[in-house]
């Protein structure tokens, strides 16, 4: 008699694929264990990409790190050179040292709270990677604080680096020890947690609060939002009383007000009033101000934690409803751009209407415009509040040097533009890029079409800024006419500029614009626009002084002084032109030479 | 229509394509074979320009692809193994663009849209973004739009892969009638049932070198199988996978 046939009978025919079950209860895991696991695909991804680093690769990344500490380098040397200076000024000396910590610390904590909302939204709810772990059986307050340190650091990370060459020079300048700094180190991880806490709270109640079935909803409400949270943090900075204390009743009370912080429940003022009194300038309560911060960091990381955890799930769930199908939406205006793209030869007009059309229909894309918005309207308002009227600091000289340092910064503010926009235009086509490379269409047309696309609309808000605000301070026609031509001309290396660094270091792997941006081809990009601009001005400001100290002194300019002019105007000349040449054929070539 | 000549793509250390010699004729539908990580992405990707070879030459249609991309490229329509579009287009607006990079009049343009919009049963999708599509309506739509300038040349990575049962149907028809216009269509594929069924000539690569090419039938007698032995019986004894030892010797 035969025993009858079991499944494991019929499978022994053959051997056995599957181990057999395994014994035994898993043991429970820890918090560190689920960190560690949970952070695992980042953590391994940089240590692989580093250990399949060739030589050259090695050499190029020790090459980034040379370029961050001349960064930082410059940084420092800034800090260094206007602390040093504040010093030596008697009673409004340490007013301007308390201001420059102020708006450090504002600036940051403002960027770091838009920076954190955008990145939440990214790393807790679009994440490419969340499906399989949310797919998972992973406890929500571990996944919760995994994604919130992964929120943290991609947030944070840069801010940190270029703050800590500005907190040495703080430290220098003013002699302060070893306290100084632990206490800055001490300061800085729950100032950071704040904002990183209130930005994914934010994301994670719009989530769920709206209908997310477009994350652009959300998208624009976020930018909305920090809109008016920029122009209010910039405007309680107050920075036009620094150049009018004759406003004040008297000296004194100017001092008094200067010192007094303007908000005092942000976290930014309590980290001033930590680090401030530290520099030994005068008298304050670090330690309050300390405990303050880190538990309002500890309630806020809790009260985020709770957010999360409750609401996660739904708001998980609605952002993947946003991925359904929707409609093209097809405005007039859209159809109006489309018209712009006329003067072009067939295929680049095709290439640049594909552009208009992604951008205008990418919520992630065009809500910054939004904020571009806001960003003209704060730098226009602030000239046209400058009290250069009736002021004795209301001269000739006083504007039009404004001026000339106006010019540098609204190229420094066309270039960080580009490198939100156009710098990341290259890694945006993203996979879907196969479609052009394998077209018979040259790399040339393909950059060129990108090149105009990213020129006409730079140049319309660089040459805003200028013109808008030349016009408030009523500068001599010289300036106006060389402040609107350098502008004009830097906007053709600047984009140049970005595309080259751009399909020099394409990232297509990257979810969204800003990841791009912030990447190392990003800094790049940023220091070599700086050096650019910088090196423009520099060449400008020579002319720009004989031909002011003359009419100043209304004498008409000697053969030299002309000649010298012009030298420095052809030099300024040559390098846009070597800037653009260089960065058009090696863009060209990067792009010809693209694999995917 | 094809030629490749001493083909080779090196990743680091790593030899991914070796000395690759291959000719395609016009009109044939030449099936590329291997196991996975054998190479066949890779030189599919060095074909299109997509990769630059370490060394050798892909010439199509005459045109060194090297020399003289654009016209070695306007003879070609691709289709990547992997369907990425541009999510923010319409299914129309993609054909649209894809047939405007090939340079094509709008009449036959606007023709050609509509027709393989209702082929690929994309009709009442054509003004949707691509980014409501599923997997499979991308990948018909991208075969769309690489045939929407009549190449003369089709090279195709996995093309069934994702595809439901009728989409793979349609798929087999497009290529029969595109070699039936002397075109030429160069796969590759994981479906030894689609290539025995649909190849004039298969070609299998192994650790980036191919080491048999021919009809199924002169693949049989190479591999020494008897008549009736299924491609999939012929592939899985060249390529070194034919009994499950390596599989034991694996969990051993």
């Amino acid at each position: 008699m035969t025993a009858p046939t079991t499944r494991n009978d019929v499978a022994g025919a053959a051997p056995r694929l599957l181990l057999p079950p395994a014994r035994g209860a898993i043991a429970p895991r820890g918090f560190l264990h689920w960190q560690r696991l949970l952070l695992s695909p980042r953590t391994l991804a940089v240590k692989n990409r580093y250990r399949q680093y060739s030589r050259a690769e090695r050499l190029r990344a020790a090459g980034f790190a040379l370029l961050g500490v001349a960064f930082g380098g410059a940084v420092f040397a800034f800090f260094y050179r206007a602390l040093s200076y504040f010093l030596s000024v008697p009673d409004f000396g340490p007013v301007l040292t308390y201001k420059l910590l102020g708006m450090v610390f504002v600036t940051f904590f403002s960027i770091l709270l838009f920076s954190n909302v955008v990145t939440s939204l990214s790393t807790f709810f679009l994440a490419h990677d969340l499906e399989r772990v949310v797919a998972a059986p992973v406890p929500m307050r571990r996944l919760f604080y995994a994604r919130f340190t992964e929120t943290v650091v991609d947030s944070s990370w840069m801010m940190l680096l270029f703050s800590a060459p500005a907190f040495l020079a703080y430290g220098i300048v003013h002699e302060t020890g070893v306290g100084f700094y632990l206490m800055t180190a001490a300061t800085l991880p729950p100032f950071l947690l704040i904002p990183a806490a209130i930005g994914v709270s934010m994301t994670t109640t719009l989530v769920n609060v709206f209908p997310a079935r477009r994350t652009k909803d959300i998208l624009l409400i976020l930018a909305v939002f920090s809109i008016a949270l920029l122009y209010m943090l910039f405007r309680m900075v107050r920075p036009e009383r620094l150049v009018n204390p004759e406003g004040f009743a008297d000296f004194t009370a100017f001092l008094n007000a200067m010192q007094t912080p303007e908000w005092t429940f942000l976290p930014s003022t309590w980290a001033t009033e930590i680090l401030f009194p530290m520099l030994g300038l005068r008298a304050g309560r670090p330690y309050f101000y300390f405990i303050l911060l880190v538990s309002t960091a500890a309630v806020a990381v809790m009260a985020c934690e709770a957010i999360v955890t409750r609401s996660f799930t739904r708001g998980w769930s609605k952002a993947q409803e946003g991925r359904q199908t929707r409609k093209a939406l097809r405005p007039l205006w859209e159809r109006a751009l489309t018209l712009l793209t006329l003067p072009f030869q067939s295929t680049t007009r095709v290439l640049v209407e594909k552009e208009i059309k992604i951008f205008f229909r990418d919520t992630g894309q065009w809500s910054q415009l939004i904020l571009l918005g806001a960003l003209i309207v704060v730098y226009v308002y602030n000239f046209s509040v400058l009290p250069i009227n009736g002021s004795t600091l209301a001269t000739f000289y006083l504007k039009n040097v404004i001026a000339f340092v106006n010019l540098a910064l609204a190229a420094f503010v066309t270039a960080s533009v580009a490198a939100r926009f156009i710098y990341p235009s290259i890694s945006l086509e993203g996979r879907a890029f196969w479609a052009i490379k394998t077209a018979p269409v040259p790399a040339s047309q393909v950059w060129w079409a990108k090149f105009w696309s990213g020129l006409v609309p730079l140049v319309i808000l660089g040459e805003i800024l200028v013109i808008a605000t030349n016009a408030y301070l009523q500068v001599m026609p010289f300036m106006l006419w060389l402040s609107t031509a350098t502008l004009l001309a830097m906007c053709f290396p600047i984009v140049a500029l970005g595309l080259a660094v751009g399909a020099t270091y394409p990232n297509f792997e990257a979810e969204n614009a800003a990841k791009v941006a912030s990447g190392a081809g990003g800094l790049v990009y940023m220091v070599l626009c700086m050096s650019f601009i910088g090196a423009v001005v520099t060449l400008e400001a020579w002319p720009v002084y004989v031909v002011f100290s003359n009419r100043f002194s209304d004498t008409p300019l000697s053969l030299s002084a002309w000649l010298g002019v012009i030298a420095s105007l052809t030099a300024v000349a040559v390098l846009m032109i070597g800037v653009f040449g260089l960065s058009v054929r090696h863009g060209i070539r990067r792009l010809e030479r693209l694999e995917l | 229509m094809i030629e490749l000549i001493d083909l080779s793509k090196r990743y680091g250390n790593t030899l991914a394509v070796d000395s690759l010699n291959l000719r395609v004729p016009d009109g044939e539908i030449f099936g590329f074979l291997g196991p996975n990580g054998a190479g066949k992405t890779t030189t599919i990707r060095m074909m299109m320009g997509l990769l630059q070879p370490t060394s050798g030459q892909v010439i199509l249609g005459g045109a060194d692809l090297a020399a003289n991309p654009l016209a070695a490229k306007a003879l070609c329509g691709f289709v990547p193994d992997r369907p990425y579009v541009y999510e923010k287009l319409t299914g129309a607006e993609y054909l649209d663009f894809a047939a405007q990079l090939y340079s094509l009049p709008d009449s036959v343009r606007n023709a050609r849209r509509d027709r393989f919009l209702d082929v690929f049963d994309l009709g009442s999708w054509g003004d949707e973004l691509i980014e409501g599509y599923s997997h499979g309506m991308k990948q018909r739509l991208v075969m769309a739009s690489a045939l929407m300038h009549e190449p003369k040349l089709l090279i195709v990575d996995e093309p069934t892969v994702g595809m439901d049962p009728r989409g793979a149907r349609l798929l087999k028809r497009i290529f029969r009638e595109t070699a039936a216009r002397s075109a030429t269509v160069f796969m590759s594929t994981h479906s030894l049932e689609v290539a025995e069924e649909l190849c004039d000539r298969v070609g299998i690569i192994l650790q980036g070198n191919l080491i048999a090419m021919g009809t199924v039938e002169e693949l049989r007698e190479k591999a020494g199988s008897h008549a009736d032995c299924s491609l999939e019986a012929i592939f899985l004894r060249l390529t070194g996978g034919e009994d499950d030892a390596s599989v034991e010797a694996l969990l051993a």
